[in-house]
C-alpha cells in the first residue's frame, strides 16, 4: 500500500497519458526505480487530445476517485495541437464537474515530457494525495 | 381482426407529449380506427386498481412519456413494463431525463426548501385529515430516464417528438414491422447532417448568447459563435430550430454509440474555440472564451443530465 499518510484512504485513479510524452516519462519513472504511489493505473493514449471529457466522467461514474490528463508541453505536442484542445477541454469539463457537485480538482491536467520521470513520480505523489482527501468520488451513485 | 391495444402514460413530465400525439393530425383517426385506447390519463379517467388487473402483456404498446421522479412514477413505470408488450420511451424525459433532469443538480431538500419555504404547510409524505391517514408519493432522491429502473423496447426522442417520428413509430405498429430492440426512432447521424446551413470552419472567437445577435440564416450557427447542440445530438426532427434560425438545444439525446452526449458537445466546443494561432500567447484570451460560457450544466447537459454520470453525484 502506498505510503500517503493522511486518512488511509485508498484512491483509484486513472492517468491518461500520451504515448510519445507523458507513457515515456511514467516508463522513465520506472526503469529509474522511482518510488510512487501505486494507486494510479495508466492508460496509454495516443494524445491528451484523444481524451474525451466523456471518458474522464465515466471512469469516475465507474469507481475511479480522480483523473490525471498527462500530455506533451505546450508546443511539443507530437499531432501539433491536441494539448491546447485538451487543455481548453479541462477547464469546460472542471467547470461542469463544479456545477454538478464534483470537486473539479479531481481532474488533474499535467504537461510531463518523455525526460521528466522525476516530474511523473511528483505528479502521482501529489495527486494520489490530494484524491486521498478528497476521499470516494461522489459520481455514479445509486441511492 | 383484433384491435391493437394501446396506453399513454405520463409520469414526471409537462403534458406536452401528450399534446404531441395529436400532431399526427387526421393520421390520429387510422390509429382510432387501429387501436383501442385502453390507458391514457391525460384524456380518459382510469383507476390504477383496473390496470393492475389486466393479464400480463395485455396492452400491445404503451408510449410512456415523463421521467421517473416519485414513488408513483416508479411503481406505474414497473406495472406497465408488466402490462405491455412493446413499452416506449416517449419524449426527452422519458428518453434521457429531459429538461426537468436539471434538478438533480439540487438535492431533494433543496428542492422542497426552494419550492415550500416560505409556504404552510410543507407537504408531507403522510399526514391525517379528519382521521384518515393521506399518503403522497414519496419524492425519489434522484430523477431518473425510463429506462434506468426498466428494461424499454423503443425511444422516440424529442421535446416534444416530432410528428414525423410518431407517424413512423405508429406505422411500424400498425403494420407491425418492428425494428430491433433498443431502436432509437430518429436519424443514426447527427442533427449536423440534415441542418442546410453552411459549415464556414471558422473558430470561434466570441461567444454569443442567442438573443444577443441575430444569426446570419445561412451559414453553421457554431460558426457565428453560437452554442448549437446539432453535432452531439441526434438528429430526426429535420433541424427544425436551425432552419428557425435557433441554436439547437439537444432535445433528441446523444448520437448512436455516445453515452454522454453534454461531454461530447464539451469537447466539441473546445476543439472550436480560437482566437488566431495557437499557442502560449492566446492561452489567456482563450480561457476569457471559456469563462464566457455561463451554465456549463445547463448549455451541455440541457436535456441529458440524468442520463449521465454527472446527473448522479451522491449528496450529503
Amino acid at each position: 500500500m502506498s505510503d500517503t499518510g493522511g486518512n488511509g484512504y485508498e484512491p483509484k485513479i486513472v492517468a491518461f497519458l500520451c504515448r510519445w510524452c507523458s507513457y515515456a516519462g511514467a516508463d522513465l519513472a520506472g526503469v529509474s526505480r522511482l518510488i510512487y504511489p501505486p494507486n494510479v493505473i495508466p492508460m496509454r493514449v495516443n494524445c491528451s487530445g484523444r481524451v474525451d471529457a466523456g471518458m474522464v466522467t465515466e471512469v469516475l461514474a465507474k469507481g475511479a476517485d480522480g483523473v490525471l490528463i498527462g500530455g506533451c508541453h505546450p508546443g511539443d505536442c507530437h499531432y501539433v495541437n491536441g494539448n491546447y484542445k485538451t487543455r481548453r477541454r479541462v477547464q469546460l469539463l472542471k467547470a461542469a464537474l463544479e456545477q454538478a457537485g464534483v470537486n473539479p480538482e479531481r481532474v488533474h491536467l499535467e504537461w510531463i515530457s518523455a525526460s521528466e520521470g522525476g516530474k511523473f513520480q511528483k505528479t502521482v505523489e501529489g495527486f494520489t494525495k490530494k484524491v486521498q482527501e478528497l476521499g470516494p468520488s461522489p459520481v455514479g451513485c445509486d441511492d | 381482426m383484433t384491435k391493437l391495444k394501446l396506453g399513454i402514460y405520463w409520469a414526471a413530465s409537462c403534458g406536452g407529449c401528450d399534446v404531441s400525439l395529436l400532431e399526427v393530425d387526421e393520421q390520429i383517426l387510422d390509429l382510432a380506427a387501429a387501436a383501442d385506447i385502453v390507458l391514457w390519463p391525460c384524456a380518459a379517467d382510469v383507476k390504477y386498481d383496473d390496470l393492475r388487473k389486466y393479464p400480463d402483456g395485455w396492452i400491445d404498446l404503451v408510449l410512456f412519456n415523463g421521467a421517473i421522479r416519485t414513488q408513483e412514477n416508479l411503481e406505474l413505470a414497473q406495472l406497465l413494463r408488466k402490462k405491455a408488450r412493446i413499452l416506449v420511451a416517449y419524449g426527452s424525459c422519458a428518453h434521457t431525463g429531459g429538461v426537468i433532469g436539471l434538478a438533480n443538480l439540487s438535492s431533494r431538500e433543496e428542492i422542497f426548501t426552494t419550492l415550500f419555504k416560505d409556504h404552510d404547510p410543507i407537504p408531507t409524505e403522510a399526514s391525517q385529515v379528519d382521521g384518515c391517514n393521506l399518503e403522497l408519493p414519496q419524492f425519489l432522491n434522484r430523477l431518473q430516464p425510463l429506462d434506468a429502473v426498466v428494461s424499454v423496447d423503443y425511444y422516440i426522442p424529442g421535446c416534444p417528438p416530432p410528428r414525423e417520428i410518431i407517424s413512423a413509430v405508429f406505422e411500424a405498429v400498425i403494420s407491425g414491422k418492428l425494428p430491433e430492440k433498443g431502436t432509437v426512432f430518429a436519424s443514426e447521424k447527427n442533427l449536423c447532417d440534415e441542418c442546410p446551413r453552411e459549415r464556414t470552419e471558422q473558430p470561434i472567437a466570441k461567444i454569443y448568447r442567442p438573443h444577443e445577435i441575430e444569426a446570419d440564416p445561412e451559414i453553421c450557427l457554431l460558426d457565428q459563435g453560437l452554442i448549437c447542440l446539432g453535432p452531439a445530438t441526434r438528429g430526426g426532427c429535420g433541424a427544425v430550430c436551425p432552419n428557425a434560425n435557433m441554436p439547437c438545444t439537444g432535445c433528441a439525446g446523444p448520437t448512436a454509440g455516445v453515452t454522454d452526449q453534454g461531454a461530447a458537445m464539451l469537447n466539441t466546443i473546445a476543439s472550436l474555440i480560437g482566437v488566431g494561432e495557437e499557442g502560449d500567447a492566446v492561452l489567456q484570451d482563450e480561457d476569457a472564451i471559456l469563462q464566457e460560457i455561463e451554465d456549463v450544466i445547463g448549455t451541455f447537459y440541457r436535456f441529458s443530465l440524468a442520463s449521465s454520470g454527472l446527473g448522479s453525484v451522491c449528496r450529503e
